[in-house]
């Protein structure tokens, strides 16, 4: 694939909404998930303040769900730090890619409740065509008038690597001069009670990526973009690349026993295409995220891919400080990443004190990241794996 | 330099038909399948009519997917889609082909009918509504990952979304898994069902034919909505050969484009169709003078079927009268994620078949849509290569370009 720079990012979490400040937060090891008493203990990290007006101003803000409120947020920050308008960037050659798969699903409550309570003939018509999970990334196409593309995928945890991938692809073959490829979550009460009930949740509140004592995750806001523009495109209007976005791959396995060599399928795939040899990778921002079994198989894909290099390739796992932010947190991860290779430090696990599975080079404090390319991974629960390569820096 | 992609599977299931042949005669006989629904019903909405699937047997729905069957409609349609075009690519029986097969399945719904099922108890029951099992069965994901699942595939397995045209938004992305080598084979395609928030919203948004569907007639008045899902093989060309597979067509490329115009409403003129044609035809290389037919999105509204035309007109120019293009949705009604797909599945068989299906219902003509829609019965001719239209909500279109099999 053809190197596509990254000319900004944008990451909104509950540790800020600036990339350096995420970035001060995670070195510094603070961790946004808090149990939560309505969880019976379980944890959650929450943007309870956030107010999408603070970043834009788009036409219909106050319909939009939060996690679409979110995404937009994040386009507006992402364009900024581009130094992009969004006027003079709108029309023919701004291109999205949204990855979500629950950020409709407020709306379509919220509609779907007036229908049985009011009857068929009394539902708020403006609501319906935001309750579908294409919404949010039609709601983000609009909001920034992206005329070369929108398209939206719904792959959960594995959804934003997908869209960053092929938001690369298709900026590399011409569809469009800047694409923004944006992956946004919020919680409500329904998903957060789904996946307590569904044993997904610590009960404890404590997210311990790749620990022993592990016992699941905690979901968490967030919302994160990138930038893309073909490096010609990029130097033309001075812009500085924040990295490139070298390769990508996904794979799949439903069957448990068969996630670890999925990911590792998608791993190599990701590197093949970068031409990165796993001994080459400075930093792997792991999707880790307190599932026993997920994150076993991460370590296991990890191991087998990075082979001789694994006890001395850095391993960051964000989500011991932010949670899981389903369908941002890959884009989340890919931001952190990009910001480590820039500053040459990684952050440590929060959370991690024991590893299950050893060889690797988990960070137990904050790390040196000293070769200029970092794996990116990211995993659904239905057993989609994703990967992506990115690099600091582009020879050509 | 990006593989050449062919069609080497087809799946349909549709009100017109589960098997190829019966699904081909009946679009050609111009045949409409809209009826009163029996398998779906909408409290406090009477009268509701639209296109089902009767799907046999063997296609019962694996356990694993869900016990209860209405549980996972949309998952079993897809996966009954997928079944057949599998089976129709006569894939070896070996399966080593698995690991580097993918899967790209689209919807506008998906499994929607489970947040419903959920809001009827809601009121009484609170969060206490919400089961261990609600976030699998509400994951759109659903779909894809059954019929990866099912197959066992070890390949890229995407989800696209992008309302109407996610059938076609999962073709397009499929052959770019192909054509870069990311896969060596990918079934991709798209499924829907009938849901509470689709009906009383078209309804209430005015979009909803009070009559049934009829495409670019005078009279039209909305959308008539069916169910059904389409699926494709698509393969890489030399993969193809070295198995000896049958190629039943050829995936040229595609074009995309946004609307950005209103989340519901097209932009009247069509533009964002003829950016995506042209896109299409950019990107593939074919003259619009080659283009032999367009399977239209023809969904029976006012704007979409007048903005489809203006499209036609501002791509083909004074050649516009000369390019059939028809809507086989005034035969299946709009099958919302899955009509792209399906449409696709249709555009391998006029290419195969060399004839192109037909407009029913379309017997009033409009002034302002002035093309040739193939009106009643399909017609035999040549078909080199055709165009894929297809738009949703939000301003999503995709365009695919099929021509003959190598």
């Amino acid at each position: 694939m053809t190197p596509v720079a990254v000319t900004g990012c944008a990451a909104l979490t509950p540790l800020g909404d600036r990339v350096d400040a995420l970035a001060e937060a995670l070195a510094a090891g603070r961790c946004a998930v808090l149990p939560q008493p309505d969880l019976g203990g379980a944890g959650a990290a929450t943007m309870g303040d956030f107010d999408a007006t603070t970043y834009c101003n788009v036409r219909g803000l106050r319909l939009y769900s939060r996690p679409t409120r979110l995404g937009i947020a994040a386009v507006a920050v992402a364009l900024a730090d581009a130094g992009l308008e969004p006027a003079a960037v709108a029309g023919e050659g701004l291109g999205t890619v949204t990855a979500s798969t629950f950020g409709h699903l407020e709306t379509l409550f919220e509609y779907d409740r007036s229908v049985v309570a009011q009857g068929p003939l009394r539902g708020n018509p403006a609501l319906m065509p935001l309750a579908l999970p294409s919404s949010p990334g039609a709601a983000i196409a609009l909001s920034f008038v992206a005329k070369a593309f929108s398209l939206s995928l719904s792959d959960g945890g594995a959804g934003s690597l997908d869209a960053l991938g092929l938001g690369a692809r298709l900026v590399a073959e011409g569809r469009a001069r800047v694409a923004v490829v944006v992956g946004a979550f919020g919680l409500c009460p329904e998903l957060q009670a789904a996946a307590r009930r569904a044993e997904l949740l610590a009960p404890d509140g404590a997210v311990r990526p790749f620990d022993r004592r592990r016992r699941g995750t905690a979901l968490a806001d967030g919302a994160a973009a990138v930038v893309l523009e073909r490096l010609p495109d990029a130097r033309a209007r001075g812009a500085e690349p924040r990295g490139f976005v070298a390769g990508q791959a996904s794979a799949f396995s439903a069957d448990p026993a068969g996630r670890a060599a999925a990911l590792a399928r998608a791993c190599r795939g990701a590197l093949s295409a970068s031409r990165v040899a796993p001994a080459e990778v400075g930093l792997v921002s792991a999707g880790a995220g307190g599932s026993v079994e997920g994150d076993r198989a991460e370590a296991q894909a990890l191991v087998e891919v990075l082979g001789s290099a694994a006890p001395f390739t850095p391993v960051a796992a964000v989500k011991g400080n932010l949670g899981d932010a389903v369908d941002a947190s890959g884009l989340l991860q890919a931001v952190v990443a990009l910001a480590a290779l820039r500053a040459g430090k990684a952050p440590r696990i929060a959370g991690l004190e024991a590893p299950e599975v050893a060889g690797l080079g988990y960070l137990d404090r904050p790390g040196d990241v000293t070769a200029p390319s970092a794996l990116v991974t990211a995993t659904s629960l239905a057993g989609a794996a994703s990967a992506l390569v990115l690099t600091a820096r582009h020879d050509g | 330099m990006p593989q050449r992609v062919v069609v080497t599977g087809l799946g349909v299931v549709s009100a017109a038909g589960t098997e190829l042949d019966p699904f081909w005669q009946h679009l050609m006989a111009g045949q409409s399948f809209i009826r009163p629904l029996a398998g779906f019903s909408c409290a406090g909405m009477e009268g509701l009519v639209g296109s089902e699937v009767a799907l046999p047997p063997e296609d019962a729905l694996p356990p694993w997917v869900d016990r209860d069957a209405t549980r996972a409609r949309c998952a079993h349609l897809a996966l009954a889609a997928a079944r057949r075009a599998l089976g129709d690519a006569a894939l070896p029986a070996d399966g080593a082909w698995r690991e580097r097969a993918g899967c790209v399945f689209g919807s506008t719904m998906a499994e929607e009918r489970q947040a419903s099922a959920l809001d009827d108890r809601f009121a009484a029951e609170g969060l206490d509504a919400v089961d261990p099992g609600f976030l699998e069965r509400a994951d759109p994901f659903r779909l894809t990952g059954a019929v990866a699942r099912a197959h066992g595939l070890g390949g890229p397995a995407l989800m696209t979304t992008t309302a109407c045209s996610s059938g076609n938004a999962a073709l397009a992305l499929g052959y770019d898994l192909v054509a870069s080598g990311a896969a060596d084979l990918v079934v991709a395609g798209g499924a829907d069902t009938f849901t509470r928030a689709v009906f009383t919203g078209f309804l209430r948004l005015g979009a909803l034919s009070k009559s049934f569907c009829r495409p670019f007639d005078k009279r039209r008045d909305g959308v008539t909505f069916g169910e059904g899902a389409g699926a494709l093989v698509l393969e890489g060309l030399e993969h193809a050969r070295r198995r000896g597979a049958r190629l039943r067509a050829e995936v040229a490329g595609y074009g995309m484009s946004n609307d950005a115009h209103h989340i519901t409403a097209p932009e009247p003129n069509g533009d964002g169709f003829a950016r995506a044609m042209r896109q299409a035809l950019a990107t593939t290389g074919l003259a619009p003078e080659r283009v032999d037919w367009v399977s239209a999105h023809g969904t029976g509204t006012q704007y979409n079927d007048l903005g489809e035309t203006r499209a036609m007109k501002a791509v083909f120019g004074e050649r516009a009268r000369d390019v059939p293009i028809s809507s086989i949705k005034s035969m299946l009604g709009h099958t919302n994620g899955a009509a792209s797909a399906i449409e696709a599945v249709a555009c391998a068989l006029a290419l195969e078949r060399q004839a192109v299906p037909p407009t029913a219902n379309l017997e009033v003509p409009d002034p302002e849509c002035d093309l040739d829609y193939v009106p009643g019965q399909g017609r035999a001719r040549h078909v080199g290569a055709c165009l894929n239209l297809s738009a949703g909500f939000g301003g999503f279109n995709v365009c695919l370009v099929l021509g003959r099999a190598p």
